[in-house]
């Protein structure tokens, strides 16, 4: 050991005072050798790493020299960093679904996909959106071109006008959801270009794509060809900075028409109370919170919500065991789900997963669902399900 | 009326073999709601599962022949120009083979027909045909032409007719030989699948069960706005306001 061995005799021996005959020894002086006495306080706040209004200590330098500690300011909030891309290399397109002006799961791991394959080689993604579209900049996308004739839904009119712009732009690759709409669209832009499709890509990298073939039996791989489908899944959403998502100019299109015999297109109506809980947009959801279930069939007909359930009031009885949802029910792929009086048990939690959005009615504030919903209401429900339908039949009215 | 069913050389996703590809029934069945007369067409080496939908409701079927490996879209035009059906419908993709799904696509700009993909249900009314066409979250969507149009099937259209051992022996099978045509195509490398496990929200490795049961359950994202006691009204129309800003609830008509 390096510490020095005390000599308890030796100290005494320093303190004796030499005045008189009498032994006196003085012990309020310090002794004139030997190690001082540690200090803590003043230790720590050697060690304390200044700015900070976390305590953090730095004990690398053993060193014991006081620092008066700086009055801590506030921490700057750091000014949201955008990625440019100045001069890109080439282009990766993506043509998002955006139903409504939104993107969806699909669409932001599709730009995931397309700011990977950019960044290989200093290229920027391209975004071709019929109407505009929320979030792109954060998606990562650096260009947007708002294509004309966003109102028409007839993908065949899409198709044709997507194909000119593209021959205009001459992008890389040109990435499609592999959805429906984005599924078909790209089919027909195939069909009319001749080019080749890779469809359903399940593995996406600079090097090489991947898809499904047979019925699951073989996989094909090959380098990323132009054109692509992505799975939904297979590729994570983009996670870094965001991008500029600078509105550029579209490339001159001469509005077409679809094809010539299609007389129109139109979307139905959907019977919320008729869909099944799988395929639901918006689920309102009742727990064993809930006792007057008359009251939240009319709020469910009036908001055009599928209602659910929780497994309590299923095994109950109060609801049909179709309507479960949870991990032994339903899970869910709606966009919304509107929870009352249900505690988010973590089973039930696994059905809401993929929801993106939570409203919670409790009479609890620490319950798990409270916790998940991006709106919570801590008041009993059943006076909030009449308030609901009121304010939903004055707006009727008006 | 004339219908025609384009059928795959399918195999059974489980056992591997041959057997007509689900939709491909729903699309027969889906053709007697209006045509009087459905035939079916194949083209390329074997016809074992096509004949197989004989038995669910085919009055005749069609096979021109191929050797492994041709492209059977000039053998289907050519078959289809010799007799025009006024409707030819698919399945949305082939039950062997690459399954890319776009042989209908293709076949439609070939011809010059519309195609409609994914339709559930069909009618006719004085030679326009009015498609119901199946989207996701239970959406449906209406198109209205002219005919003949080339129609994909979704699997939520009505289910296919039963086999009947009487009808598939009835049903004739017309042999052809197709029109060699090589497949040209970027080469594409094929090998065992392997399943790769879908991308969910997940906790880094080594994280511990209940980080991972929260990142299965919790979405990430802002923290929620939590009203405490509010009275009834301010908390449905703060609920209102929500649902309308995240875009499910429709903005209510103000006169
Ligand atoms: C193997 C297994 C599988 C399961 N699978 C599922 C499943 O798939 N789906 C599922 O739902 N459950 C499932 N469960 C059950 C689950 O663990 C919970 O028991 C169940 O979800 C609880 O339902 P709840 O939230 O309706 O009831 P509770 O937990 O009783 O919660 C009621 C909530 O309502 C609130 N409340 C009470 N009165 C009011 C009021 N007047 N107004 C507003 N709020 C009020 C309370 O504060 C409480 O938070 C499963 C369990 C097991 C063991």
């Amino acid at each position: 050991m390096s510490r020095l061995r005390r000599d308890p005799r030796e100290e005494r021996a320093t303190h004796r005072l030499t005045d008189g005959g009498r032994p006196r020894w003085g012990l309020e002086a310090p002794p004139a050798s030997g190690r001082l006495r540690r200090d803590p306080r003043r230790e720590i706040e050697a060690a304390r790493v200044p700015g900070l209004q976390r305590l953090r200590l730095d004990r690398t330098s053993r060193s014991i020299i006081p620092v008066i500690p700086s009055p801590v300011e506030p921490l700057p909030k750091a000014a949201p960093t955008i990625r440019i891309v100045e001069e890109p290399a080439f282009l990766v397109a993506v043509v998002p679904d955006a139903p409504g002006g939104r993107l969806t799961p699909l669409d932001r791991q599709l730009l995931g996909a397309a700011r990977d394959l950019a960044d290989v080689a200093g290229g920027a993604t391209l975004v071709l959106a019929f109407g505009t579209v929320d979030g792109l900049g954060l998606a990562g996308a650096d260009r947007v071109i708002t294509m004309a004739g966003g109102g028409s839904e007839d993908p065949s009119a899409r198709a044709i006008a997507l194909a000119t712009a593209l021959s205009a732009l001459h992008p890389r690759h040109v990435l499609f959801p592999e959805s429906a709409k984005g599924g078909d669209l790209a089919r027909r832009l195939v069909a009319r270009t001749g080019e080749e499709l890779f469809t359903g890509a399940e593995n996406l990298t600079g090097k090489l794509v991947t898809r499904a073939a047979a019925n699951r039996r073989i996989e094909q791989r090959m380098a990323p060809p132009g054109l692509m489908t992505l799975a939904p899944d297979a590729h994570s959403p983009h996670a870094g900075p965001a991008h500029e998502a600078r509105e550029i100019p579209a490339p001159d299109v001469f509005p077409s028409g679809g094809h010539g015999a299609i007389l129109s297109v139109e979307d139905l109506p959907v019977a919320a109370d008729a869909l099944s809980l799988a395929e639901a947009d918006f689920v309102i959801s009742a727990g064993s919170g809930i006792a007057d279930f008359d009251l939240f069939r009319a709020l469910a007909r009036a908001l055009g919500a599928t209602p659910g359930a929780s497994r309590m009031v299923c095994d109950a009885g109060l609801m049909p065991r179709a309507a479960q949802v949870g991990a032994s029910g339903t899970v869910l792929e709606a966009a919304c789900y509107f929870a009352l009086g249900i505690s988010g048990a973590p089973q039930h939690l696994q059905g809401v997963a993929r929801c993106e959005h939570v409203v919670a009615v409790n009479t609890d504030l620490h319950a798990a669902m409270v916790e998940r919903a991006g709106l919570a209401i801590i008041a009993d429900a059943h006076p909030v399900m009449s308030a609901l339908l009121v304010a939903l039949r004055a707006e009727a009215q008006e | 009326m004339k219908a025609l069913v384009l059928l795959s050389d399918a195999r059974h996703p489980v056992s591997g073999r041959p057997a007509p590809a689900a939709t491909e029934l729903q699309a027969v069945a889906l053709a007697h709601t209006l045509a009087d007369e459905v035939n079916g067409l194949h083209a390329g080496p074997d016809a074992e599962a096509a004949r197989g939908a004989l038995g669910h409701g085919l009055t005749r079927l069609e096979h021109r022949q191929l050797t492994a490996g041709d492209d059977p879209l000039p053998s289907l035009v050519a078959a289809i120009g010799t007799a025009p059906p006024d409707l030819v419908l698919a399945g949305p993709r082939a039950g062997a083979g690459a399954q890319t799904g776009l042989l209908p696509y293709c076949l439609a700009e070939a011809l010059g027909w519309p195609i409609v993909a994914d339709a559930v249900s069909l009618a006719v009314a004085d030679g326009v045909l009015e498609v119901i066409q199946a989207l996701p979250k239970g959406a449906r969507r209406r198109w209205r032409m002219r005919l003949p149009a080339v129609i994909t099937v979704h699997p939520a259209a009505p289910a296919a007719a039963s086999f009947a051992l009487g009808v598939a022996r009835k049903g004739q099978v017309v042999e052809t030989p197709g029109l060699p045509a090589r497949i040209e195509g970027p080469p594409v490398a094929e090998r065992p699948y392997r399943p790769r496990p879908r991308l969910i929200a997940s906790a880094a490795a080594g994280a511990g069960a209940a980080e991972r049961l929260k990142a299965a359950t919790q979405a990430t994202g802002p923290g929620g706005q939590v009203m405490v006691a509010p009275p009834p009204e301010a908390a449905a129309r703060a609920i209102l306001d929500h649902l309308r800003a995240i875009g499910v609830l429709k903005p209510a008509e103000r006169g």
